[in-house]
């Protein structure tokens, strides 16, 4: 099974945001979308979840994926809204309204929020107000909503970017648990050492096109993942094979392992 | 019992109860309360149509004047609390009220128009002129803020200029008119003097649409709290849902204000105190709200026609009289909340 995107363009105004992606994406497995800021990741996963408008096709399920209220999408934003006045249960729960029709919470839904609710550390505070939580309390609200709509696609937008190190892992290693139940997992993420350790495949996007798609080894090792760059990274790889990329002060003008 | 507690306070029943036993505790006083004094027995007996009730006198006073009144009363505060509520959510604004979009200006135009008419016919019309009026001049607000929800500040905007200019003529009609000036005045004031069971009957027809129809959605509004990709990926659709919610509150607004005049500081007040109780966001409690804001205006309206008995007191002022003290509290708590 597997997204397939043909043509893809989207525009603000006069200003192409994606311009002509040609794309297949399969599902279960983990994609992640790096490049510079401005490359169009944020858009191209808010064209992914239906909502935005495009030209172009992406088909899911051989259907087409605007406005298609059947697929069942959670979408993780970068800054998320936070409502004033909702707790953290109230909130954690408006993952499943759609599938109890909107009404009262059905008793099942309920058990599986109470062992999300759970899973991610958030029993003790569910009483807590949204607009109380750190930054690593409303991650993990975010993710437990994601995961109370049990979706079979999750749509993440830099979802490490507010956190330190040891919460970025523990989010990173529980998405890595959904994939294996077999959910599809798109993310955008700046951080590309963390990209290559947990994605299958990595898309590299600049100037609102894709540069290289693959997977992780192919293209942390290709050179076009420099030229996004402007070649201002260092690739090197540890004893343990994991490669490591960081920042460079020198513009490098070849190729340099 | 944890485990259902968790999640399970929700929807508390618990909640909309209470506030339908102090509706009809609040219900109860006003209909024994006014200039004439009736034996609360026998006005029970009257209403439960029991033998042994009151004169035909003291009947027509209770079914006739006071029961309508207090039904009125009740409807339009219920319509006034929701709306506000339902507008706050759609707004992102918890100073947003009922006539937000111009509904009372409109509405406040419409009624003039009626008022300083020579025809003596269309004061009749009073009601239809002013729900004309101010659902034109909410869809008026729509059109010049173009993309309907695009940009809600612009919305907001044109709302507040529409509301200016419908003021400007209405004004300058009543100046025109000066002999007209009372009634247009004890009007924009609000008065439920004019409640009969045919005000009733067709306020309840409209009022109870545009309830049954924001009820119906009010889980949904709170997709409306979030992002709008948020509320999209959750099941909601963003646009239609606003579309859908304004147009229910703006019917329950303009029935609301042909029946009984403008009436302010209901649709801020309710859902504040009732969000101040309950501690949860209002679109949890919509049924508490409407009953708050119901049972308030009962109460409020019996102030109007005790206090200064026989003479009536506008209800308007009743209602701005605690709704302007209690706004301003909201606002200061709310810039604590954001100094903190």
């Amino acid at each position: 099974m597997k997204i397939v995107v043909s043509d893809l363009s989207v525009h603000y105004g006069d200003k192409q945001v994606l311009d002509d992606i040609n794309l297949e994406i399969d599902h279960g497995l983990w994609t992640c979308l790096v490049g510079p800021n401005g490359a169009g990741k944020t858009t191209f996963l808010k064209v992914l979840l239906g909502m935005a408008s495009y030209a172009g096709s992406i088909q899911d399920h051989g259907r087409e994926i605007f406005r298609d209220h059947s697929r069942n999408v959670a979408f993780v934003p970068q800054q998320p809204q936070i409502p004033q006045g909702m707790n953290v249960a109230e909130y954690v729960s408006l993952g499943r309204a759609k599938i109890d029709g909107f009404g009262k919470e059905s008793s099942k839904s309920r058990e599986y929020i109470y062992t999300i609710l759970q899973h991610t550390k958030l029993l003790g505070m569910q009483h807590n107000l949204m607009t109380h939580l750190s930054g690593g309390e409303m991650q993990r609200a975010l993710i437990a909503r994601a995961l109370v709509q049990e979706p079979e696609l999750i749509l993440l937008d830099e979802p490490t970017s507010a956190l330190d190190l040891h919460h970025q892992i523990s989010v990173l290693n529980d998405l890595e648990v959904l994939k294996e139940k077999g959910v599809t997992i798109i993310s955008t993420m700046h951080d590309i050492t963390l990209a290559a350790m947990y994605a299958d495949r990595i898309i590299v996007m600049q100037h609102g096109k894709i540069l290289l798609s693959g997977t992780a080894d192919q293209v942390i090792h290709s050179s076009e993942l420099r030229t996004a760059f402007e070649n201002r990274i260092d690739v090197y790889t540890l004893d343990s094979g994991r490669p490591v990329i960081v920042a460079s002060k020198e513009i490098h003008t070849r190729d340099e392992e | 019992m944890v485990r259902s507690d968790s999640v399970a306070r929700i929807w508390d029943w618990k909640i909309t109860a209470t506030c339908f036993a102090v509706l009809v505790l609040v219900a109860l006083i006003a209909v024994s309360f006014g200039p004439v004094s009736i034996h609360f027995p026998r006005i029970l007996r009257t209403l439960f149509d029991i033998s042994g009730g009151a004169t035909d006198q003291e009947r027509t006073v209770i079914l006739q004047l006071r029961l309508p009144r207090i039904i009125l009363g009740a409807l339009v505060g219920a319509a006034l609390a929701t709306s506000g509520a339902v507008y706050q959510t759609v707004f992102h604004n918890p100073l947003a009220d009922p006539y937000l979009l111009g509904a009372a200006s409109g509405a406040g135009l419409g009624a003039t128009i009626a008022l300083t008419s020579t025809h003596h016919n269309v004061y009749g019309l009073l009601p239809i002129f002013s729900f004309m009026g101010g659902v034109l001049a909410v869809l008026t607000s729509f059109f010049i803020s173009g993309k309907f929800f695009a940009e809600p500040n612009s919305l907001l905007l044109s709302g507040i200029a529409v509301g200016s200019f419908a003021t400007a003529v209405q004004t300058y009609l009543q100046q025109r008119h000066t002999d007209q000036l009372r009634p247009v005045y004890s009007w924009i004031l609000g008065d439920l003097t004019s409640a009969s069971w045919d005000v009733v009957l067709w306020s309840a027809l409209y009022i109870g649409i545009a309830l049954v129809i924001l009820f119906s959605v009010a889980k949904q509004l709170d997709g409306l709290m979030l992002s709008d990709e948020e509320a999209f990926s959750l099941g909601v659709n963003p646009n239609t849902l606003r579309i859908l919610a304004v147009a229910a509150a703006t019917l329950a607004t303009a029935t609301a204000v042909s029946a009984s005049g403008l009436i302010g500081f209901v649709g801020i007040v309710v859902p504040h105190l009732v969000k101040g109780l309950t501690h949860r966001v209002t679109n949890r409690s919509l049924v508490s709200v409407a009953l708050v804001g119901a049972a308030f205006l009962v109460i409020a309206d019996l102030g109007a026609r005790t206090l200064l008995s026989p003479a009536e007191l506008p209800i308007g002022v009743i209602t701005a009289f605690v709704g302007a003290p209690f706004f301003l509290i909201v606002l200061r708590s709310r810039r604590k909340v954001a100094t903190s």
